[in-house]
Formats: structure tokens, sequence, C-alpha cells
């Protein structure tokens, strides 16, 4: 009995240890690979926004000034890299607590006057737990990914 | 018998001295044709290949302090180059160059060359994207033509350092070409 409260407990534990260091270290790694490099990280934006705008169609319009009508416009193409290119700096800051949270504090400044409705940071959630999986073929860690990607989306928005 | 040779021989004569003319005018359009291509080619297809390759080597996210060292030390150098340049970065506390402002800013600024980078083989989104970048640089006083000039040479200076087998003519092909899209618009 004793034994299998231990285990239970020793699984809560592993199952919440949330965006933790090792986390953060397994993220970087996974992300790197599933970004990629040149068309393929293009191709990689294309396919994160396609599965953001088939949840919140509606989302499109917050980028009329950078053509979110036709995902593949060289316009919105740069628009998805300088997104991704941002969410690879937070990534790779994972690990430095007090960079991170400098970068956070910049990217927060600059989402400040768009008035993005908070579940959208949601939506982008999901997108990322569909395409990076999908990128990696395997081995995907979908709690340390959600726990880790929350620190970054909170820090963000608030 | 005269008769018949003589147009067998004026036709030699043609021939041979056409065939010189017709070879000048081709090497004429040849060359021309080879500077159009070279204008259109700074940072050729093994160019850009190169570079990734050289640039991916050390950039990537999995790299814990990699960008953050390497983000600092083009800086340092710019800064010693030029200490001028670091008036321009006081908002992120340039004189600080250990505090996470300035560490977050040198993020950002060599993740803006990461996405240049990534973007060579796609010249109608490297151009968009340089558009963004140059109007974002316009906007502050004092960046000049002249000071991407002496970044390119900070990071010259600095890769080699870093990454084995660094191809410096590949890479000075290609960051001109994302840094002539960015000054494009600033004083000189």
């Amino acid at each position: 009995m004793l034994k299998i409260a231990v285990l239970v407990l020793l699984c809560a534990v592993a199952t919440h240890a949330g965006c933790g260091s090792l986390q953060r270290l397994k993220v970087k790694s996974q992300w790197s690979q599933a970004f990629g490099v040149g068309t393929d990280r293009e191709a990689f934006g294309t396919a994160l926004w396609k599965a953001i705008f088939a949840q919140a169609p509606e989302s499109r319009d917050l980028f009329k000034r950078v053509k979110g009508d036709d995902v593949t416009s060289p316009d919105f193409q740069a628009h998805s890299m300088r997104v991704l290119s941002a969410l690879d700096q937070c990534i790779s800051l994972l690990d430095d607590e007090a960079d991170l949270n400098a970068q956070l504090a910049h990217l927060n400044g600059q989402h400040d006057d768009r008035n993005i409705p908070s579940n959208y940071f949601n939506v982008m959630g999901e997108a990322i737990m569909q395409v990076v999986p999908a990128q990696l073929g395997r081995c995907f860690d979908r709690d340390a990914w959600a726990a880790c990607f929350e620190v970054i989306s909170q820090g963000v928005k608030k | 018998m005269g008769g018949l040779l003589t147009p067998e021989l004026g036709e030699l004569s043609l021939t041979t001295l056409t065939l010189p003319i017709m070879k000048v005018l081709g090497a004429v359009v040849l060359l021309g044709l080879l500077a159009y291509a070279n204008a259109g080619c700074r940072c050729s297809a093994d160019d850009i290949k190169q570079v990734l390759q050289d640039w991916e080597s050390v950039w990537g996210a999995e790299f814990t302090g990699r960008r953050v060292s390497i983000a600092q030390a083009v800086f340092a150098d710019l800064f010693s180059n030029v200490p001028a340049a670091k008036g321009l970065f006081g908002r992120v506390n340039a004189d600080n160059p250990d505090s996470p402002e300035f560490k977050a800013h040198c993020i950002r600024v060599v993740n803006g060359l990461d996405l240049g980078i990534n973007l060579l083989n796609d010249p109608a989104t490297l151009e968009s994207a340089l558009g963004h970048l140059s109007d974002q640089h316009a906007a502050r006083d004092g960046v000049t033509a002249a000071g991407f000039d002496a970044i390119s040479d900070s990071f010259l200076n600095i890769l080699p350092r870093v990454i084995p087998g660094f191809n410096g003519d590949a890479w000075i092909a290609c960051f001109s070409k994302i840094a002539d899209g960015i000054s494009a618009g600033l004083p000189a």
C-alpha cells in the first residue's frame, strides 16, 4: 500500500514538474530541431499559422497589415518569421531567467497596444502542440512544452 | 576551271572573315551576360548553403549560452572600434553589457540577422523582411549606413573565432546583401 502511495506520488511529481530546468533544456533542443533552417522554416511557419487560423478564423483580422488573408504572401511570410524568431529568442533564453524576463518584458511592450484577446495565446499554444510533434515525428514532450509555452505566453501578455 | 574555283574561294574567304567577327561578337554578348548574371547573383546558391551551414552550426536554440556570448562579443568589438556607437544603445543599457536588458537586446539584433540568413533562398520574403527592419532602424536617430559597415567588420572579426572553417567570402557576399537591404533608407 505504501509502495503504491510512493509510486503515485512519484508519478505526480514527474508529471507536474512543470517548466523545470530539465524541461527547459528538452524544449530548447526539440524546438531547435522543429524550427529547422531556410525554406523548411518558412513551411513550418505556414503550418503553424494555418493551425492558428483553423481554430480561430476571426483572428486573421489582427493581421490585415501583413496580408493575413494570404499566408503564402511574402509580407505574411516575413511576419510569420518575425513571430517565430521572437518565440525562438524566448526559447533560447529559457535557461537564463533574468535575460528571458528582460526579453519577455520587451515583447510585452510590443503587444500592449495590439489588443490581442488573451485566448489567442492559447490558440497559438495549441497550434504549437500540433505542428511541433508533426515536425519531430516522435519524442515530443507535450507536458514540458505546455508548461514552458505557458511561461512565455504569460510573460508576453501580462 | 577558274570560273568554278572563284566562287569557292570567295565563299572560303567570306567564312574566314566572318568567323572571327562572329567570335568577337559572341564573346561580347557572353561577357555582357556574365556581368548581368553576376550583378544579380551576389550571394549565390552555393554561398547561401555555406553561410546557412556555418551560421546554424553555432546559432541553434539548443546551444545554451552561445547566442548571448556571440552577440555580446560582436557588440563589444563594435564599441571598441567605434566608441561613439555605444551612445545609440543607451535605452538598452549598453554601459552595462552584462545586464539582462543589454543581453536580451543582443539576442534580438543577432536574431534579426538569423531571420535574414534563413530567408536568403526566398528573395520576395527577404525583401519584405528587410524593408520592415529598415523602417525600424530609420526610426532611430544616429543609425547610419556606415554603422552597418562597422558591425559587418565586427561579425567578420568574431565569427571565425567560433565557427571552424568559417567561409569569409560567402559570408561577406550574403551579409552585405542583408545589410544593404536594411541600411537602404538610412543616412550615409
